[in-house]
């Protein structure tokens, strides 16, 4: 870690990062956009204020990081340090392509909340990674604009959404990387690319430049290598803001500490090697003193439905603004407007992307609200109330994070309803609107990285960083993946390529 | 018979400086794309942020239209695709908006009436689409404006009602401050829909009407629709629901969409808004940004200040004028006289300078002031005027510019007292003129005064000090014509005459000192012979006497037939007359000088009556018969006492076959007070003072009087309503140049409106084309109240106007006193509902 907030701000040495990471990257794709320097020195006004916010009356809010952004944050906490935001999240001065065609020319105006914070600790981003368009997908192959290879075996996945990130982050290209999970698109393609992945509490981090997918489930999540850069990351983007009427302070109370660890029992459909994994993880925490006790979730059978009719409902609405006529993508011609709108979205967005259009126009239709999305509300509030139960016994659930291993690219070993059948763990967390941490783990089987996912109550990450800190002491020095052959450190690389520097 | 009910949905923009989800400032009329950020433009990744400003106006107006306010207030996603809407989608709010159950009064036409408020519901506006050639122009400046859009219930029945309600409740947001109303401009929009079904058949299927740029279009389109829906109805047919556009070209509104294609919004929870929530504090804001409203205010202003409802309606109209005639009033400005110049002369500056009245040199404090200096004869009203220019064109004070230019005026007894000496001295023959009992030359002394004085002299008081040095208090006696000034001619036929003998008689009773009488010179004429020109000298002879303060008190000696008509008129000239104006008649005519009187006339009694309650200074209008003082209103010549007394026999000839009863009358005048018999209807006590219609009138020149009377009358028709009566016939008389009629109708207010050759709906309907207005007296006596009956209901649909307790004669004079003021027909029906 220690080399990376070195990498920027001498001219020698990003000379041989931008090298390093151009070179590393041209097989792996998990770049849509690469220039360490474009946001050295980033404009600090870059739009207008948001104007005379109110917020509800009834919820007395903190406004201490809401007026400047990251001011309270020391410049120090992330100085120097480069990371790769997933191109659904808005930078000032790098495209906002979502992976897509339509948006595939759109320049940002503008800078997301999140990454705000983060420049304001010093951090700077360096580029954009690719996702699976608008963030629909587990694979990444669902990109418009590029392929993103697993670093662990390019015939394979590095999973989806935010495949682009974890793989960048996996391959040592960035020590840290912005994503977004909506179902699981941080967790998943953290969990295929052996690194952690974040997904914060609902409304703990402000939402604003993330490109809505389903607004009332996407959060701004974080991908790393190492625990401490991530919990970093987490401590400086979350909070109030203003921006964002979502977006809260933690609310104080839930302890950090974690005595009793729940482990779900029935578990059906998993690979050998993933339930291998999570037996282990099991016995491993048991090892570390944990007690453990088994939690059933009846709600569980219900989560995918549920969650695909709530998100595609919400992304008809959210993905109705791309029709050419203000930004993006734009025939040459059409003969009225109509036509301009048809045009530019037949020939700008993909067909899962118009899968799930249809599919939320569908389940919102006027006399059909209450058989599809009234319900699926209903099903996500009881899935909420029985975690609530849960954690009146535990303090923390271990879930494996995805029931399978990184399958390989287009659709020959997981159909894309497969695929979606996988969200499973992921997306209970998300209706509930819970933190969810997957963890790193080897699997026995090929050298793939396995991830298991732990939950915890709303606003309770804490609890998450103290399970995962612990597994990460039992596993020592080793970590608990190996890193993927051929992607070496950057200073193993440079030093291979003799660029005489100094990382100490 | 059908029924209709229409409710508005009406849009208003929220003066807020900001958008309601951004941060761009709130303007209308700039560059087009200059206040534009990610957000209202709808960005990939924005989300909104609720304006705090936005809320709470949005919650003052529900509260003003005493809605429910929601404790919990929900945003939606109204899903539908137009390229001037950013996102597609317009955030709005639907299953749970943040007023409902409310309601705002509106009158018409005497009637009040209570229309519901449905809901009020916070939004965002889109942009605009500008067609140009082959392209289409997009103007994103008004996304994201905050819109409020309130939706009434289907409590109205025509376009008037609409139309009203929409006028009150622009003038109530531009009261909050929350809105300037503006339809053109489109800060205020309306969209109305109306449902015809038969009578008692509930709501029919509901057609929406689009495209209503302006108030008067709402009522028209509305208008129009209910009687295109009526027509397909009564033919059988059926009414499809769907939206129509109204054709402000070709005044009809035509099909837009049909149902089927109706939208399907799909409406769900806005996700990026948590609900909003009121706190109490948040209630205590809102609750303190009422405002009085314009209604309660005008009424307020009538109660206190009492001003005509004209007057008051004209200065609550505009927020900042209420507010500045109130500081003016503070100041210590009486308020009609505030009222008046506000109105005239003050208007008259501002719209010139076109500036607003808060804005101009002339502070409350100055108005003040000047009137004051008014008030108190340091100035006179032409010196007033010559200030109020001088203030606005210098902005200094009022006194300063007044001594500044030696205007003040001498008001000191003691140097008025020499100029008027010295002017008497010089001009014998006009004092000898005034002596002899013609008023007029006073005004000439009056002005030998001002001139001497170079124009510095406090006219009243000079005028006040000539009357005073001539000694001269006096009653004067009008002859206008009628039996009590007639004479009886050998054959014994009653012929006009004069009162010079009644004068005579007088004198005998010791009563001439102080009584003089003035003949008009109207030429010799019988009640029922007055024409416009006679009543237009009348009325400038009383003015001109009442005004030079000539007289103590004006005794008018008039016919019997026609006497409810003049006493009303001068009523609405002069209901504020502070010297008795007595109006008086007699049945029988006093007999020749020197002849042996009429052992039974009434003229002398009565006469002697009527000057008797002239000497009394008892204000105001009244009309003296026998021993009653009866009212001028309402007044009513109902026949003569008694019928069944013994007739004598008189004279075998006799006019209108009334000589018979007149003499039945004669032989019952020995015992009984009074031979005719006058009542006045719908009257608990007598009124004999109020407020004049204008008190222009009056100061009219004769010439103009006259011409105005003249056109007045003619413009008006009183038809009796009766059975078998013609629509068509009506239709007739305003080809013919009737604008104004006055309908006599049965009962409170009834009528045939049914579909035969013989409603009166045709004629209202042919009126509304061609501008015609119908006043309703009855012909019981009754108060005019279209609730009453079906009937009524459906002529007051028609748009006729109830006049409540007044009878055919008093509207009629009033209609003629309005139409002499009135600029407008607006204006024409409040002075005559007022
Ligand atoms: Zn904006």
């Amino acid at each position: 870690m220690s080399y990376w907030n070195r990498v920027l701000h001498d001219a020698r040495r990003r000379e041989a990062y931008t090298k390093f990471v151009r070179t590393q990257d041209a097989g792996l794709g998990a770049f849509l956009e690469f220039d360490p320097a474009r946001r050295l020195d980033p404009p600090l006004a870059e739009h207008a204020d948001p104007g005379d916010v109110s917020y509800a009356g009834s919820v007395s809010r903190a406004r201490s990081r809401g007026a400047a952004a990251g001011g309270e944050t020391p410049e120090s906490a992330l100085a120097g340090v480069p990371f790769a935001v997933k191109d659904n999240i808005a930078v000032a001065g790098f495209n906002l392509t979502c992976a897509s065609r339509i948006l595939e020319e759109l320049q940002s105006p503008y800078t997301a909340t999140a990454v705000r914070r983060m420049e304001a600790a010093g951090a700077r981003v360096v580029g954009k990674t690719n996702l699976d368009e608008f963030g629909m997908g587990s694979s990444t192959d669902n990109s418009a604009l590029g392929v993103t290879h697993n670093p662990y075996d390019h015939t394979r996945v590095a999973g989806g959404s935010s495949g682009g990130s974890a793989a960048a982050v996996a391959a040592g290209l960035v020590p840290v990387a912005l994503g977004s999970d909506t179902g699981g698109s941080v967790r998943q393609p953290a969990s295929f690319c052996g690194v952690y992945g974040l997904k914060p509490t609902y409304g703990a981090v402000s939402r604003y430049g993330l490109v809505a997918f389903a607004s009332s489930l996407d959060v701004v999540g974080v991908c790393a290598r190492e625990l401490s850069p991530l919990q970093a990351v987490f401590n400086v983007i979350r909070g109030l803001d203003e921006r964002d009427h979502t977006s809260q302070e933690p609310v104080s109370g839930p302890s950090a500490k974690v005595s009793v660890v729940g482990v779900l029992t029935g578990l059906q459909g998993l690979d050998p090697a993933v339930r291998a994994a999570y037996e282990r993880t099991v016995e491993y925490l048991q090892g570390l003193g944990y007690a453990l006790r088994e939690v059933e979730l009846s709600t569980l059978k219900y989560v995918v439905p549920a969650y695909y009719t709530i998100a595609t409902a919400e992304a008809s609405a959210n993905l109705a603004r791309y029709n050419g006529v203000r930004y993006g993508l734009r025939p040459e011609r059409a003969e009225n407007p109509d036509e301009l709108v048809r045009i530019a979205r037949d020939e700008g967005l993909g067909p899962e992307v118009k899968l799930r259009i249809l599919l939320g126009t569908y389940v919102l239709r006027s006399g059909f609200q209450d058989q599809y999305y009234l319900r699926a509300q209903r099903i996500r509030t009881a899935i909420r109330n029985e975690l609530a139960r849960a954690f009146d016994n535990v303090q923390a659930i271990l879930t494996p994070t995805v029931p399978v291993l990184p399958f390989a690219h287009g659709e020959g070993e997981l159909t894309a309803f497969q695929q979606k059948l996988a969200d499973i763990f992921t997306a209970t967390a998300s209706l509930a609107g819970i933190p969810a941490l997957s963890v790193p783990c080897e699997s026995t089987t090929g050298g793939l990285p396995v991830g298991m996912q732990l939950l915890a109550p709303a606003f309770a990450e804490e609890r998450l960083f103290a399970v995962a800190g612990r597994l990460a002491e039992a596993a020592g020095e080793r970590g608990l993946v190996a890193r993927p052959e051929n992607y070496p450190p950057l200073p193993d690389w440079a030093a291979a390529k003799g660029y005489e520097l100094d990382w100490s | 018979m059908y029924q209709s009910f229409i409710g508005l949905e009406i849009h208003i923009q929220l003066l807020t400086r900001t958008k309601v989800f951004c941060g761009c400032r709130s303007a209308f009329g700039e560059e087009p794309n200059t206040n534009v950020c990610p957000v209202c433009l709808g960005y990939p990744g924005v989300l909104p942020t609720l304006n705090a400003e936005a809320i709470r106006m949005a919650y003052v107006v529900a509260r003003t239209l005493n809605c429910e306010l929601a404790e919990y207030s929900l945003f939606e996603r109204k899903n539908y695709y137009y390229p001037d809407l950013p996102k597609n989608y317009q955030i709005s709010q639907y299953a749970a908006p943040l007023g409902r159950g409310g309601y705002l009064d509106i009158e018409f036409h005497g009637k009040r009436k209570r229309v519901g408020i449905h809901e009020v519901h916070l939004e965002e506006d889109a942009g605009k689409m500008i067609h140009a050639g082959d392209m289409s122009l997009l103007d994103y400046n008004r996304a994201g404006t905050p819109l409020l859009e309130i939706v009434t219930e289907p409590d109205m029945e025509i376009g008037d009602e609409a139309e009203l309600l929409l006028q009150q409740f622009r003038r109530m947001v531009r009261y909050l401050g929350v809105c300037d109303g503006n339809m053109e401009e489109g800060s205020m929009r309306c969209d109305a829909n109306v449902s015809v079904n038969r009578h008692g058949q509930g709501l029919g299927s509901k057609v929406e009407i689009k495209n209503l740029n302006s108030s008067r279009f709402v009522r028209k389109a509305l208008n129009h629709e209910i009687a295109r829906q009526e027509e397909i109805l009564s033919h059988g047919g059926t009414i499809p629901q769907e939206t129509r556009l109204w054709n402000e070209n070709r005044d009809l509104t035509e099909t837009m969409r049909t149902k089927e294609s109706a939208h399907d919004y799909r409406y769900f929870p806005e996700p990026d808004l948590p609900p909003f929530t009121t706190t109490a504090q948040f209630l205590g804001a809102v609750e303190a940004s009422l405002v009085e409203l314009p209604l309660e205010r005008r009424d307020r202003f009538i109660e206190q200040y009492d001003l005509a409802t004209h007057q008051a309606d004209f200065l609550t109209e505009e927020r900042p004028l209420a507010d500045y005639f109130e500081a003016a009033v503070e100041h210590g400005a009486e308020a009609h006289a505030a009222a008046t110049w506000l109105a005239a002369d003050v208007r008259k500056m501002l719209n010139r300078r076109r500036i607003e009245v808060q804005d101009s040199p002339l502070t409350p404090k100055r108005l003040a002031e000047l009137l004051q200096l008014l008030a108190e004869s340091r100035i006179h009203g032409k010196i007033a005027k010559q200030t109020l220019g001088e203030i606005f064109e210098t902005g200094r004070d009022p006194l300063e510019i007044i001594r500044e230019n030696g205007w003040e005026q001498i008001t000191d007894p003691a140097t008025l007292s020499e100029y008027v000496d010295q002017v008497l001295a010089r001009h014998p023959k006009a004092v000898q003129q005034v002596r002899d009992g013609d008023s007029k030359p006073i005004g000439f002394l009056v002005g030998q005064v001002m001139k001497a004085s170079s124009g510095r002299a406090e006219p009243r008081a000079v005028q006040e000090l000539i009357i005073a040095k001539l000694e001269l208090k006096v009653v004067q006696v009008l002859s206008f014509g009628g039996a009590i000034s007639g004479v009886r001619r050998a054959d014994g036929l009653v012929e006009p005459g004069d009162l010079v003998s009644l004068g005579e008689l007088f004198a005998q009773d010791g009563f001439a000192d102080s009584v003089r009488f003035d003949e008009l010179h109207l030429g010799r004429f019988l009640s029922e012979e007055i024409t416009p020109q006679d009543w237009a000298i009348l009325l400038s002879e009383v003015a001109s006497r009442l005004q030079t303060g000539a007289a103590d008190g004006i005794v008018i000696a008039h016919g019997t037939d026609t006497l409810s008509y003049t006493a009303s008129l001068l009523y609405w000239c002069f209901a504020d007359t502070s010297a008795p104006i007595v109006l008086t008649a007699s049945v029988l005519p006093h007999d020749k000088p020197g002849e042996e009187p009429h052992p039974h006339s009434d003229a002398l009694r009565n006469l002697k009556a009527a000057v008797r309650k002239a000497m009394s200074g008892e204000p105001g209008v009244h009309v003296i018969y026998g021993d009653a003082d009866f009212s001028p209103l309402n007044l009513k010549f109902e026949g003569l006492l008694p019928f069944s007394a013994p007739s004598r026999a008189h004279e075998a000839a006799g006019r209108k076959g009334a000589v018979g009863d007149r003499g039945a009358a004669e032989s019952a005048a020995a015992g009984a007070l009074s031979l005719g018999r006058f009542r006045n209807w719908n009257m608990e006590s007598p009124v004999y003072r109020g407020r004049p219609i204008s008190r222009e009138i009056g100061e009219l020149p004769r010439a103009e009087l006259t011409r105005k009377l003249e056109q007045a009358v003619r413009s008006v028709f009183i038809a009796k309503v009766f059975p078998g009566m013609q629509g068509d016939t009506l239709i007739a008389l305003m080809n013919a140049g009737v604008r104004y009629f006055i309908l006599e109708l049965f009962d409170t207010g009834t009528a045939n409106l049914r579909e035969t050759p013989y409603s009166l709906r045709k004629a209202f309907q042919h009126g509304e084309q061609a501008g015609a207005l119908f006043f309703c007296t009855s012909q019981q006596e009754i108060a005019v109240d279209f609730s009453e009956y079906v009937t009524g209901h459906e002529l007051w649909r028609e748009g006729a106007i109830p006049m409540g307790r007044l009878t055919t004669e008093s509207v009629y004079t009033r209609l003629l006193a309005a139409l002499m003021v009135a600029e407008n027909d607006d204006e024409l029906v409040k002075l005559m509902e007022d």
